[in-house]
């Protein structure tokens, strides 16, 4: 997003207050927070900070805080507490992630984010299969770590998250693993397949690549993760589920249709789907086995997610790899009142969308920024860190 | 636990026989993928190491933090920064550096113990630029188009190396860019009643891109509320440079992303101007009108415009201030004289004076001209000195110690006395950089101690004067002095 910097007077007045506007840095990549600081304005005066974007698919934006000066002329919203508004309390990030589409704007509106950082290149690779993917590797010569980006089921490829991490050096594929045929969702193209293009790229460190799944591609994540072949160096899997059938063609969505009765509908009439995969069933043939994994796992999870059981999945997930004795490898990051989208941080939450997502906009967004801080460490440890990936101790985080 | 460097040689013989096979091999395999570098860092075992600057994309006036990570421990690296000028020309700098134990390296804590800078320098590999090897002669670095940024392509290189001594092994790279511009701010080329200006307003007001703006009321009184579309009013600065001519935008488009409404005014060597060129045809009107312009400017607070020149700007700064109907807030001076050196009007400023006028100018062994006698006050027109004592506003003016295109630690002398005389010292402000040169200019911006003067009727170098730490130094902590001066002046 483009930010600017502004002054005001006020009006019909001799002697005007030029207060002044700033944002540092002036440009900052999406994950990277800012200073908004107010300068120059009386002692005890009364302001109010709005911000106002448009989103690449025209929709408009909006969010304000009402804050108060200190004594010495300055409003820092890193330091000060908004007293009301779209968001309370000291929130240095607080008018982006609290950003709702407008008055009048068309209901359930999910925010877009397709545009990415300049520097980060896409190319579309062809093997035996047809691909559809975006990769951009961090600048320079490499060889970078490797990692295969799995998005939900919303079915649009989404680049940002991989211009993010490649300004944090990983070289990051996003793969457009699901086409819309006849109205169903099938997989036809082979993650294995990705898997490969990456592995064999010359700027990627082949022996060096993870897997990072959202909702749906956590499924993908988990089943490679735990096939052993090709060994993962590590995987994320955010609010998603081990369960499906282990083998067979249809794979989860089968399994969705035939409980399409456990559906329920909020009173709103936004769909909730969280149901679909409960109770945990007990049967393993209907779960990935996750007692067999030999690599780090890292789950996240909302414990508000009204799409996917994935807290309910999460803790049947430790409880396999309790029995399994490979639980040192599991981190889990569940987070109180946070919904299905957990996206990189500052984004705006987005609670539903003709289909409940959950989640409370300030919880959510604090688990954004939490969480993305950990994926990001984690897999900078993992990818980057000595040569023994069991060895690396992630009990802090 | 394995010895990554040791690793690392053994790794870098085995594929040195096999690795520009392989590079051609890969070339074909992926398409739009170029490598870069004429090695790389051939391991099985590591990843390259990681080179960042945060944040990538800045203002030219804002720092930028380099560091590097997982690199072996006590390793020798070089980094090395290139970027091409609006003409084309390549300019660059490097630096030595070694890793800590823990394989990492940040330009903002650690020490380059060689290159184009030494010590620790945070933006060293900015301001230390010089063109490279091969490029034009007579080189100075300005920004002509101030909506593109400078790409600066950083790299990190395997040793204590030069970047152009053959061959270099590239481990890791990152692109910055570096705005003079920051998002927002408009641009206006003004010409209108004569004035021949650039004009940048304040980021503000716009309903179709991002933008914060403020809603505010007091206690007593209902809701102001600031119009989307209209925005300021703004304090605002005429900005002035010296007789080279043309019309430099950068330091005003750098005022703008400031908060600072900023009027860039040519008077000599513009197409637009009238008369022949590299001669002064405008007078005291032009400069009034230019002043007026910016008082009457919508966008603008009629009683907040201050005025800052560079070198003859200085004079003009001065001058105008003294101007009838001209008020300003306040007044910035860099490396100029208090008056002018002869009637100006119609005598050509970019060649030597015709043997029956007084000159000047000197000259170095080499041949550059010196034109630093030029200014010294007891060589300035008399009647053109400008009445200082009449000044009502806070002055600042600014010293290069090393100056020697103007004399003007002799010119500060003068305005410190005058004022003084006059019991207004209170209004002044010096501020003097020893080992800095005549161009002080917005900070980490490469320096110049000589570039060419003109190139008709034959070519002539000139000596700014100026070493580049000191001149860095002074760029910087220049800057930050002239906005606090105006934020004082300005928005108080």
């Amino acid at each position: 997003a483009a930010l600017y910097s502004r002054t005001v007077s006020k009006p019909n007045n001799k002697n005007p207050i030029l207060m002044m506007l700033s944002v540092h840095p002036s440009r900052a990549l999406m994950d990277e927070a800012f200073v908004i600081l107010v300068q120059n304005v009386p002692p005890g005066f009364q302001v109010t900070l709005h911000a106002l974007h448009r989103c690449e698919d025209g929709h408009r934006w909006e969010a304000c805080a009402h804050y108060v000066a200190d004594s010495s002329g300055n409003i820092n919203a890193a330091d000060d507490c908004s007293v009301g508004g779209s968001y309370f309390g000291v929130e240095p990030m607080g008018l982006l992630w609290s950003l709702k589409p407008v008055p009048g704007s068309k209901p359930g509106l999910r925010w877009v984010r397709c545009a990415c950082d300049p520097t980060h290149s896409n190319i579309h690779v062809n093997g035996p299969q047809k691909l559809h993917c975006c990769f951009g590797p961090p600048k320079g010569p490499g060889p970078f770590p490797g990692l295969l980006d799995l998005w939900g089921g919303g079915g649009q490829l989404m680049e940002y998250r991989s211009a993010l991490l490649a300004s944090h050096g990983i070289a990051s594929l996003a793969l457009d693993y699901l086409t819309r045929t006849d109205q169903s969702l099938t997989v036809p193209v082979s993650v294995q397949t990705a898997y490969r293009v990456l592995q064999q790229h010359p700027q990627v460190l082949g022996s060096r690549i993870a897997m990072l799944g959202l909702s749906l591609g956590t499924v993908f994540t988990l089943k490679m993760a735990a096939s052993l072949s090709p060994q993962l160096r590590c995987a994320v899997c955010i609010s998603g589920s081990h369960i499906q059938p282990v083998s067979g063609e249809g794979g989860v969505m089968c399994l969705c249709y035939r409980n399409f009765e456990k559906i329920s509908f909020s009173e709103q009439d936004e769909v909730i789907w969280r149901g679909l995969l409960l109770p945990i069933p007990s049967d393993p043939s209907l779960k990935v086995d996750v007692g067999r994994l030999q690599c780090p796992l890292l789950l996240v999870v909302g414990e508000d997610d009204q799409n996917w059981c994935s807290h309910e999945s999460a803790t049947d997930m430790k409880q396999m790899m309790e029995r399994a004795g490979n639980d040192q490898l599991l981190t889990l990051l569940s987070y109180p009142g946070t919904g299905h989208l957990i996206e990189p941080p500052y984004t705006p939450h987005t609670p539903s969308m003709m289909v409940l997502w959950g989640g409370k906009t300030p919880e959510h967004s604090a688990a954004q920024e939490d969480s993305w801080r950990k994926i990001v460490t984690f897999l900078r440890r993992n990818l980057y860190g000595g040569s023994d990936p069991h060895a690396v101790n992630l009990s802090h985080l | 636990m394995f010895r990554s460097h040791v690793s690392v040689t053994i790794v870098r013989q085995l594929v040195e026989i096999s690795t520009k096979h392989r590079l051609f091999v890969f070339g074909k395999l992926i398409t739009g993928k170029r490598i870069v570098g004429s090695m790389r860092w051939e391991s099985s075992i590591r990843p390259a190491p990681l080179l960042t600057a945060t944040p990538v994309r800045t203002l030219v006036d804002e720092q930028t933090c380099i560091k590097a990570s997982f690199l072996p421990s006590n390793h020798h690296v070089t980094v090395c920064a290139r970027m091409r000028s609006d003409e084309g020309d390549l300019w660059q700098s490097f630096a030595h550096y070694n890793s800590n134990s823990g394989g990492t390296f940040d330009l903002n804590s650690d020490l380059s113990v060689g290159g184009s800078y030494s010590g620790c320098e945070p933006m060293g590999l900015f301001w230390s630029m010089q063109p490279a090897p091969g490029e034009r002669d007579g080189l100075r670095l300005r920004k002509k188009c101030v909506e593109s940024p400078y790409t600066v392509h950083i790299s990190l290189l395997e040793g204590h190396v030069s970047p152009n001594q053959e061959p270099v092994k590239e481990l890791a790279a990152v692109t910055a860019e570096r705005w003079y511009m920051a998002p927002g701010v408009k641009r206006q080329e003004i010409r209108q009643n004569g004035l021949v200006g650039t004009l940048f307003i304040p980021p503000g007001g716009s309903a179709l891109f991002s933008l914060f703006f403020l809603l505010f009321r007091c206690s007593n009184s209902p809701y102001h509320f600031c119009s989307l579309l209209g925005p300021g009013p703004f304090p605002a600065m005429l900005d002035m440079w010296g007789m080279g001519g043309g019309l430099p935008e950068y330091r005003s488009s750098l005022f703008a992303s400031r908060g600072y409404a900023s009027f860039c005014l040519a008077y000599v060597g513009h197409k637009d101007l009238p008369g022949p060129p590299n001669t002064i045809n405008v007078g005291d009107s032009y400069f009034q009108a230019a002043f007026q312009f910016l008082q009457d400017h919508s966008h603008i607070a009629a009683d907040k415009v201050g005025i800052v020149g560079l070198s003859y700007g200085c004079y003009l700064t001065f001058h105008t201030a003294t101007l009838a109907g001209v008020k300003p807030a306040c007044l910035i001076g860099i490396n100029g004289p208090v008056g002018s050196s002869r009637e100006l009007l119609r005598v050509n400023v970019m060649t030597k004076e015709c043997d029956k006028d007084q000159t000047f100018w000197n000259y170095d062994d080499q041949g550059y001209v010196i034109f630093k006698q030029t200014s010294l006050p007891s060589n300035l027109y008399p009647e053109s000195i400008v009445k200082l004592e009449e000044i009502t506003c806070p002055l600042m003016y600014i010293v290069g110690e090393d100056d020697l295109s103007a004399s003007s630690k002799e010119n500060a002398d003068l305005i410190e006395e005058t004022l003084r005389a006059a019991g207004k010292s209170h209004l002044f402000t010096r501020l003097s950089y020893p080992g800095a040169g005549h161009l002080i200019e917005p900070p980490y911006s490469p320096m110049s101690r000589a570039s060419f003067w003109a190139v008709k009727p034959e070519k002539l170098m000139t000596l700014w004067g100026g070493h580049p730490a000191p001149h860095a130094a002074a760029q910087e902590d220049a800057w930050k002095k002239m906005l606090e001066f105006m934020e004082l002046n300005l928005r108080r």
